[in-house]
């Protein structure tokens, strides 16, 4: 089976646009979080949120009509340009069958929705443009990605909500190494929408101010946005091309909690099955990994949730471990989460620099980890894994190398 | 060697039947579901009217669970039970046993009936327990719950070759080692949201008819329901002495909206096989009655040539209607069962084609081990699946 590469990298995110913006704002622990701004937000429980305020969709949607496609579409266009430039690949050098795309997303094009139910509640049914109905449906943003770059391959949406990246990438290298594709665009992305802001703010899950994974005092997650998106290639075709190779994709696990469909397992049961699974297709064991991606959302119960796995499945090992969240400066963007995380992942690997999970003031002996708090570090991981855990139980973890 | 993906049972919850026999029954006898709607009077529709899944459920928990979720739950227990893997209620559930589901909309009602509720009401008074309910893989999760699935869960979205997209998903992590049970296929429910844009976007038949290939069509008719195939390895299935049904055999896909997509998916499933248009027995076709049928109908005369009017066709959206993400998956219960019979089954109420394909009112019998299955869409996203009647 055929090694897989991470050759490209493209992120739209609360914290900025394209690879070198993205990740010196994360190695400088800077926020993307703040008031909420694509609705009036008087009337919820929560005010704060992490959108991505400087994206002109004219700017990276060319073929298409940008109007005629939802904001994630948009996002994922976006950072798939960024990703496609990042990797130098020639998509006219590979038969454009053999490239596809794989993505993730938690509410895929929900802000029509959002116009379908405010056309109904101003002038009824009538007032529905029937083009929300056709541009609803999530399988649409990987298809206007194909379209936008003229890919001809696999096009497949894997809406496992906020694990989804993690699946989509996972997938992605599934098709490469098994020689159905050879070269694959995969990551995730999410628009900001009141729809799951409502449900959150409504559960209480939204903290007030900011996001403070694994901290004593933390209040809870913030929503928000973006996209990322990653080029992946064969290792054979990346190193005859000399491409920059930032790491290799080695395997990923996932699992199913069938417990609860918002609560984490109180034991952990899918988190520890879907890190040991990961480990297991990668061929590593637990003293190989040098750092953790936390899903690390801040609620109180994830955080000591995901720290209990974690504790459980490395044991004496697991406080050497060093685990952060960078939900901390970029929020929960959704379905992008894990796919922008395994950017971070990718950039660790390539920079031998982790990043850390900001607003860390008391360590909650009930974590008990090491969160790299408040400031970047310089550590030369060689093998990392991301951590993602989804509304329906739905956890998936992947395992990244560095390449040498 | 790459291990074999097998076929060991199956679950359908249909308007035309709930259950294989009964599905089967009414397919082969040329019945339709397509009916003038109870829920959304002036359009036809092949759906349940009011749906009690509590015969295969139970009522605990069943409550909480939309239209779509109680589909995709039945067709489950019936998958389950059909190969001996209920999961003891008072048992954890099994680890390595999961579900894979393909659809189009999801809960897209669900999604919009939280967020109408928000808007009339006020963002605080939304219910927290409907919630849940608003996420894509929501249906899954649920199934997941109520069946104690604790392996691989995933949700797919490939249009509506979303059903096929799942299996051949389900197949590759068997093939991995990831799982060792996983029950694939798709799940979908007509609501509001899916009539209204089916009425509104042109594509629902003006004279509440399906009639794929036709040569009198206009237009498709919604559909609704859930059809699953249970897979494992042929090895975990002689290891606990169970006899497959099939064989997944090869699987081809592009995204392509042009002639040249579908047949590229459908030369990539042949070849995957390793077997040529001469070789299978059996087309089921994805075509709803809807004017791009002809792009279908031309990759397949590009794949097969004039031998195309030879092979015994059908095109069960004729009596299911279009269930969109769960389309592919009941062309796949139906081939498989077209195998097991060695007749491909009526496709209802067709008269005459300029399709090239050898269709009929009629089942048509054939001698043949493969069946060829085929999904389409006119924004692009084409798959194709080849199937083997099982031999050692």
């Amino acid at each position: 089976m055929r090694r897989v590469v991470i050759t490209g990298i493209g992120v739209i995110s609360p914290v900025g646009t394209g690879r070198d913006t993205f990740w010196s704002a994360l190695l400088a622990g800077k926020s993307g979080i703040g008031p909420v701004t694509a609705f009036d937000s008087t009337n919820y429980a929560a005010h704060i949120g992490a959108e991505v305020r400087d994206f002109d969709p004219a700017h990276y949607v060319k073929k298409q009509q940008p109007a005629h496609m939802g904001r994630a579409s948009q996002l994922a266009i976006g950072a798939a340009r960024l990703a496609i430039q990042d990797s130098g690949l020639d998509l006219r050098s590979v038969e454009s069958r053999r490239i596809g795309v794989s993505m993730g997303t938690t509410s895929g094009e929900p802000l029509f929705v959002e116009h379908y139910n405010d056309a109904r509640k101003q002038s009824g049914d009538d007032a529905v443009d029937p083009e929300w109905m056709g541009l609803y449906p999530c399988h649409v943003i990987p298809t206007h990605v194909a379209n936008e770059f003229g890919l001809h391959g696999p096009s497949i949406m894997i809406p496992t909500a906020c694990a989804a990246g993690n699946y989509a990438i996972g997938y992605a290298h599934d098709l490469i190494r098994t020689g159905r594709a050879d070269a694959m665009l995969a990551g995730g992305a999410d628009a900001f929408s009141r729809i799951p802001y409502m449900g959150f703010a409504r559960l209480g899950a939204i903290a007030p101010e900011r996001c403070q994974p694994f901290d004593k005092n933390r209040k809870g997650m913030v929503p928000g946005e973006g996209s990322g998106m990653l080029v992946l290639e064969p290792l054979d075709s990346a190193t005859a091309r000399g491409a920059k190779i930032y790491a290799e994709v080695l395997g990923y696990g996932v699992s199913c909690d069938a417990h609860h469909m918002t609560a984490a397992h109180p034991q952990a049961d899918g988190a520890i099955r879907a890190m040991s699974a990961a480990m297991k297709d990668s061929g590593v064991g637990i003293g190989d990994i040098d750092y953790i991606s936390a899903h690390g959302t801040g609620t109180p119960t994830n955080d000591r949730i995901e720290s209990l796995a974690v504790r459980t499945l490395f044991a004496e090992y697991a406080p050497k471990v060093p685990m952060s969240s960078i939900k901390s400066m970029l929020g929960h963007t959704m379905g992008a989460a894990s796919a922008i995380e395994a950017a971070a992942c990718a950039l660790a690997l390539d920079t031998g620099w982790i990043p850390p999970t900001i607003n860390h003031e008391e360590a909650d002996p009930d974590c008990g980890l090491d969160v790299v708090p408040n400031r970047s570090r310089q550590t030369h991981p060689k093998i990392v894994l991301n951590n993602a855990y989804a509304f329906g139980g739905n956890n998936a973890s992947l395992c990244l190398g560095r390449y040498e | 060697m790459t291990p074999r993906v097998v076929v060991t049972g199956a679950g359908v919850c249909s308007p035309l039947g709930a259950g294989v026999e009964e599905f089967a029954n009414a397919l082969w006898s040329g019945k339709s579901a397509i009916v003038p709607s109870t829920r959304f009077p002036g359009s036809t529709i092949a759906e349940f009217g009011e749906f009690n899944p509590t015969p295969w459920l139970g009522n605990k928990g069943v409550r909480v669970l939309d239209r779509g979720t109680r589909f995709l739950c039945v067709a489950a227990q019936i998958a389950l039970s059909s190969t001996c893997l209920v999961q003891d209620a008072a048992s954890e559930g099994d680890a390595d046993l999961g579900l894979v589901c393909g659809t189009l909309f999801g809960g897209v009602h669900s999604i919009a009936m939280f967020d109408w509720s928000g808007l009339m009401e006020g963002p605080s008074m939304v219910s927290p327990m409907e919630f849940p309910n608003t996420v894509i893989n929501a249906p899954a999760g649920q199934a997941a719950i109520k069946h104690k699935l604790r392996g691989v869960n995933s949700t797919i979205c490939a249009g509506l070759a979303s059903g096929l997209h799942a299996i051949q998903y389900a197949a590759d992590f068997l093939r991995f080692g990831r799982a060792r049970y996983l029950m694939a296929g798709g799940m979908e429910e007509v609501c509001d949201e899916a009539a209204l844009g089916f009425r509104k976007l042109g594509i629902a038949s003006p004279t509440g008819q399906a009639h794929p290939f036709g040569a009198d069509r206009d237009g498709t008719v919604a559909g609704e329901g859930s059809a699953l195939w249970m897979l494992e390895t042929e090895e975990t299935a002689r290891g606990r002495g169970i006899k497959p049904w099939f064989e997944i055999c090869g699987f081809g896909t592009a995204t392509d909206a042009r002639p040249e997509g579908a047949a590229a998916a459908i030369e990539q499933a042949l070849q995957e096989t390793g077997v040529g248009p001469g070789e299978i027995g059996c087309i089921v076709a994805g075509a709803n009655g809807s004017p791009a049928d002809a792009i279908e109908a031309r990759a397949l005369r590009c794949v097969f040539g004039e031998r195309l009017a030879r092979i015994p066709a059908s095109a069960p959206k004729a009596a299911i209607g279009e269930t969109m993400g769960a389309s592919g998956a009941f062309s796949a219960i139906t081939a498989g069962l077209a195998l097991q019979r060695q007749e491909a089954p009526p496709t209802a109420g067709f008269a005459a084609t300029d399709s090239g394909l050898q269709l009929s009112s009629k089942s048509q019998p054939f001698e043949g081990e493969y069946a060829l299955i085929d999904a389409f869409s006119c924004e692009g996203n084409n798959a194709a699946l080849v199937i083997r009647l099982w031999k050692n």
